[in-house]
């Protein structure tokens, strides 16, 4: 009991340095680093958000998409005639608005259905906004100019990914949590114990949307320019199930730790081998699936297992 | 007020009469059996009860409210609850996690994680799971998994608990274990029972009275001995001699 607590408050501690550490590094290093880190924040957030629909209830979707573009569109229309961190916020309440709009229906669909489905919505939103932007506005994209410099965004973006973080690490440990991951092990045996299972369901999809809105406005502003190709790219929904599968889902940390690898790892190929990047993302997607269904975390809890089993013999 | 009533139920699914005007009565603290063959309609008849879906006709009350048509969860929080046949633990969590989300959001719905942790742990104590708390319940054999099916169930704190054959796929041993623990539901936390079984020895040995469907119909109802008399009972669904 006293070494789990000991544990606990040493991990505590090493969050506060880390947090700190992250708060600090900005201005002793150069804006390469700072890009890469806003990279992984970026990545942390967007992961971390999507487990808390589709890691606690289990119901995998591709919408994250929609939601990012969404969030950077708001951002890019009301850009100069807000303050900055104002649209911040609207353009998360967009996408969340957007995603309890369209949550009931969606999530009467189970299992590989309701992939396809949100696949094929996020898909609908590009769309919409291509054809908004062609025949309403007559442009391609928009350009945003007098952004603010790359240290003030990778602290919008630290301050969302702890924020997400928390958000998830509360909601894990909440009775709204365990109805969530009932859901996940079985919705009718969930429902037949008093969870009103839809309900669920659909306050997760909202909440979960409501990051992504915010990291897309933020990112819209790192790109200055944005047309509904570029932010409503599906690879950003394929890539956070990838990082959060390679970390591992069973855990919060699971999927930090993934998108901080793969976006180490994808910087180095991005610069090397641009043309190979997603060929190697999918074969370790693959790998991941078929040799290490629990992600890096699973392995690591293996060699934890396989400590134990030696401790034990050596103490017979 | 009798519990539970059921009044000309009746559940088609496209031209199959799966259930069949069937009017029934549970009063308080009575162990009820529901026997029939395969495919006589008694899982749908719990299905319909607890709101897996709604009968065609017919109307259903529990402590004299209409629930016909109400959502599963809303009926769990009225304290109707069942289990299923084929067991449905969640997997992943642990023995003592499964029974705390019944305790979380059943009846009495506790407030906060460590409360129903504690409910929980009376239940697990009474079902004798406690030492078995901190296991993934996919670890657990057949009989536990059917005991903390039970076991998340009674942390909801149902008045009226349906059992959907969970002693089905047990040794004898395990049987006589089991058919203890639903006396004890009964005796010492005061709830009704009805249940769906196919062990004999089980319903005869539990059961105050006895309802059979055959073919989605009701045929015959009664005491263990009035039942297993019954000539149309004996033909429709024992056969020519009874097995005990």
């Amino acid at each position: 009991m006293t070494t789990s607590r000991l544990g606990k408050y040493l991990s505590g501690l090493g969050l506060l340095g880390l947090v700190i550490f992250l708060c600090v590094i900005p201005f002793h290093s150069t804006d390469y680093i700072v890009s890469v880190l806003l990279d992984i924040l970026t990545w942390i957030g967007l992961t971390e958000s999507w487990i808390i629909l589709s890691g606690f209830t289990g119901y995998i979707s591709l919408g994250h998409s929609a939601f990012f573009g969404i969030g950077a569109y708001v951002m890019a229309i009301s850009w100069l005639k807000l303050p900055y961190p104002l649209i911040i916020l609207i353009s998360a309440a967009s996408s969340m608005a957007l995603a309890f709009a369209i949550g009931f229906p969606v999530l009467r669909v189970r299992g590989p259905y309701f992939v396809i489905l949100t696949l094929g919505l996020s898909e609908f939103a590009k769309y919409i906004f291509i054809n908004y932007e062609v025949n309403v506005k007559g442009t391609v994209g928009r350009i945003m100019l007098g952004v603010p410099n790359i240290r003030t965004l990778y602290f919008s973006l630290l301050i969302i990914a702890i924020v997400t973080i928390l958000c998830a690490y509360l909601i894990k440990r909440s009775r709204f949590g365990y109805g969530l991951f009932s859901i996940r092990e079985d919705e009718d045996a969930a429902e037949s114990l008093g969870i009103d299972t839809s309900i669920y369901k659909w306050l997760a999809f909202g909440i979960s949307a409501f990051f992504p809105g915010a990291i897309g406005a933020t990112m819209a502003l790192r790109r200055t320019y944005i047309d509904p190709y570029s932010v409503f790219d599906p690879i950003v929904s394929f890539q956070i199930i990838v990082m959060a599968f390679f970390g591992g889902m069973g855990r919060l940390h699971g999927p930090v730790l993934g998108a901080c690898i793969l976006t180490l790892i994808s910087e180095f190929l991005w610069a090397r081998y641009p043309h190979y990047y997603l060929i190697i993302l999918g074969v370790i997607l693959v790998f991941i699936v078929k040799f290490m269904p629990s992600g890096i975390l699973g392995i690591f809890e293996l060699f934890g297992k396989a400590g134990k089993i030696v401790k034990f013999v050596r103490r017979k | 007020m009798a519990l539970l009533e059921c009044q000309e139920v009746t559940k088609n699914f496209g031209g199959l009469m799966a259930v069949m005007n069937v009017s029934l009565q549970l009063e308080k603290g009575e162990i009820v059996g529901l026997i029939g063959a395969n495919g006589a309609g008694k899982t749908t008849l719990f299905n319909l009860i607890s709101g897996f879906y709604p009968p065609t006709n017919g109307s259903i009350r529990f402590e004299g409210d209409e629930i016909a048509g109400l959502k599963t969860h809303d009926i769990c929080r009225k304290g109707l609850v069942r289990t299923f046949q084929i067991v449905r633990p969640f997997h992943n969590m642990t023995v003592w996690d499964n029974v705390m989300v019944g305790a979380l959001f059943g009846v009495q719905k506790c407030k906060n994680v460590s409360r129903a942790k504690e409910e929980a742990m009376k239940v697990l104590e009474f079902t004798g799971l406690h030492e078995k708390k901190e296991i993934p319940a996919k670890g657990l054999t057949i009989a536990d998994r059917k005991r903390l099916e039970v076991a998340r169930s009674l942390a909801t704190k149902p008045k009226l608990l349906l059992l959907d054959e969970v002693l089905a796929g047990l040794t004898s041993t395990e049987t006589t274990e089991a058919m203890k623990l639903v006396r004890r539901i009964r005796d010492e936390m005061g709830l009704t029972i009805f249940m769906v079984e196919h062990v004999m020895k089980a319903v005869m040995g539990l059961s105050d009275r006895i309802v059979v469907l055959h073919n989605g119909e009701k045929i015959a109802e009664g005491n263990a001995e009035e039942v297993s008399k019954n000539p149309a009972v004996i033909e429709a669904y024992l056969g020519e001699k009874l097995h005990m």
